[in-house]
């Protein structure tokens, strides 16, 4: 009896269904090429998911709070540009080159969360606009040209994206930051009060108002977290492949939605899950790199994740009016 | 008036070149539930929209207890004992029975640094309140307000209001949508709400509503009140139609 209504439940999740459907995937990876499970390659796949998976953690928060940034990829691109060049021209040290370009995240994500709310512009055409300005800087002040980045082997890059072995693993640092963060943010969605806000925001705003919830600054510090993350996110990633390129990002911001939607987030807001976008960012990167590893042209990839957009969609739909009218 | 709760004295509010309200006096006595009727754009949503915070008059004053205060948001306004109960619940249907009757005033565990819900606490005061405003069914306070019915969403509103110790709730069109068996629970609310020192401001198209419950009936008319002191005892309900619509002014001049 209690094991049926514990499995009940487990099925009713909004996780589940990304849950079957990340299962099948490696499934059918593995028997197809067994490849696909070897150390090497799941060293491969660590090393690149936690990027955009980070960028995708901060995504959540702010799409449960009823809005989205499309300026991450842009952030993602423009953040190493700015440490590099402060390194590289030898304005200041690599460490304060990093502050600086955490703080022009921040700063990005304030003007993105203000104009928001405070203009009331939707978000879709700020941060449209943002994307633009910020990638248009970062070729501006990089000429178009890649930022050299081999040169600093600090403790800061060591512990951003530093590689271990573990076993037969190669591990990136970026892993565990990854990992930590999902932790924090899932805490702070699920278990504090500020997850109670953000999705009191997302879900009715007006409501929310009214019983004191400070709504404005919620989404402001969201914005400005989202932009943050991803500013940290392409630094990792700079450090990592050994090239701050000012092109570095593009059209990662829909891919993230994707990513975030896929694990169960209403694009409505209202609802979110930190797990849901766990599995979705798995979702994605394993579909990335398993079509190619079975020999399925690179170039197809796009109609594999299309595809899964939309099965997702019509899944979530679907369980959502079983759900009302079940009541 | 020593027992007077709340006065808001000559509040005036334009929205651009409509005044909204001329010159309202109204004020609430503890214990005392008071019926606000008027016709639609009577200005009695403005009224009262004022007095919880939701806007603010462009002249006019508000007094609690005797004492002249401030309301510059909701927060304001709940925390000097106002609570608004606005006809669509304003609440946040994706959030559970308890998460939404302590949003905004979430208890938190200790140490309060971790900013972690106390959500033993949260669940354990929903239920208990739940059977208070008279659910008897067996709903979980865990469940998403998308799942209850209209009756029982308002009674989770007034579940809030209770919990927090209002010493006035603005009830604004209660009843609307309701079924029958779910009106009647929100006008026992409201007996029992006096019953137990709390002040009402109850607002509603249904006359008939209105008239079971409250102790005197204000009446608003095109922005102004038109009356204030009518005894529902000692008025018929066609009396108090003709001075919502206005007829009562010709009578009393032919």
């Amino acid at each position: 009896m209690r094991l049926t209504h514990l499995l009940q439940r487990l099925v009713s999740a909004p996780e589940f269904g990304p849950f079957v459907l990340l299962a099948a995937e490696i499934l059918v990876f593995t028997v197809r090429t067994p490849v696909f499970l070897s150390a090497s390659n799941i060293s491969n796949v660590l090393a690149f998911t936690p990027e955009l998976g980070m960028i995708s953690l901060g995504m959540t928060l702010l799409m449960t709070a009823g809005e989205f940034d499309l300026s991450v990829g842009s952030v993602f691109g423009f953040a190493p540009i700015i440490m590099w060049t402060v390194y590289n021209t030898h304005t200041a040290s690599l460490e304060t080159g990093f502050l600086i370009a955490m703080v022009l995240a921040a700063l990005i994500g304030f003007i993105n969360g203000w104009m928001v709310t405070r203009l009331k512009i939707p978000s879709f055409l700020v941060t449209l606009g943002m994307l633009l300005v910020v990638r248009g800087v970062a070729l501006y002040i990089t000429d178009g040209f890649p930022q050299r980045t081999w040169s600093a082997n600090s403790v800061l890059t060591n512990l951003i994206v530093g590689e271990f072995s573990l076993g037969t693993l190669r591990i990136h640092a970026s892993v565990l930051w990854f990992v930590l963060f999902a932790a924090i943010l899932g805490y702070v969605l699920t278990q504090s009060k500020a997850g109670n806000w953000i999705q009191a925001a997302g879900g009715n705003a007006d409501a929310a108002r009214a019983r004191g919830v400070r709504v404005t600054q919620t989404k402001i510090l969201l914005f400005i977290l989202t932009a943050v993350i991803s500013g940290y996110a392409g630094i990792t990633s700079s450090i990592r492949v050994s090239a701050a390129n000012p092109n570095s990002g593009t059209s990662y911001e829909l891919e993230v939605i994707a990513m975030v939607v896929i694990g169960g987030t209403a694009l409505t807001g209202g609802r979110g899950t930190i797990i849901g976008t766990v599995i979705g960012v798995l979702i994605l990167r394993m579909m990335r790199n398993g079509i190619v590893l079975v020999g399925v042209p690179g170039l197809a990839y796009n109609i594999f994740i299309g595809a899964i957009i939309l099965g997702m969609m019509a899944l979530h739909s679907w369980l959502e009016r079983r759900h009302r009218a079940g009541t | 008036m020593a027992d007077e709760l709340v006065r808001m004295e000559r509040i005036n509010k334009f929205f651009g070149h409509v005044q909204a309200l001329n010159d309202v006096t109204l004020s609430v006595r503890k214990n005392e539930i008071v019926g606000l009727l008027g016709d639609n754009g009577a200005g009695k949503s403005t009224l009262i929209k004022i007095l919880s915070g939701a806007l603010r008059p462009d002249s006019g004053e508000i007094y609690i207890h005797g004492a002249k205060v401030k309301m510059r948001n909701a927060t304001d306004a709940i925390t000097r004992g106002i609570e608004t109960i606005y006809q669509d619940s304003a609440l946040v249907t994706q959030l559970s029975i308890a998460r939404n009757l302590f949003l905004g005033r979430e208890p938190l565990k200790a140490p309060r640094w971790f900013n972690r819900l106390d959500q033993r606490a949260m669940n354990g005061a929903a239920r208990q309140l739940l059977k208070k405003v008279g659910i008897t069914k067996d709903i979980p306070p865990t469940t998403p307000i998308s799942a209850l019915s209209g009756g029982e969403r308002q009674a989770v509103a007034i579940a809030r209001a209770m919990h927090f110790e209002s010493e006035l709730i603005i009830l604004d069109e209660p009843t609307n949508n309701l079924g029958v068996e779910e009106t009647q629970g929100v006008l026992r609310f409201v007996r029992s709400a006096r019953d137990s020192g709390h002040s009402c401001i109850f607002i509603a198209h249904n006359i008939y509503h209105v008239f079971q419950v409250v102790n005197r009936i204000v009446v608003m008319r095109r922005g102004k009140k038109v009356a204030d002191d009518i005894d529902p005892k000692q008025t018929t309900i066609e009396g108090v139609e003709r001075i919502i619509t206005g007829m009562s002014l010709v009578e009393q001049k032919g």
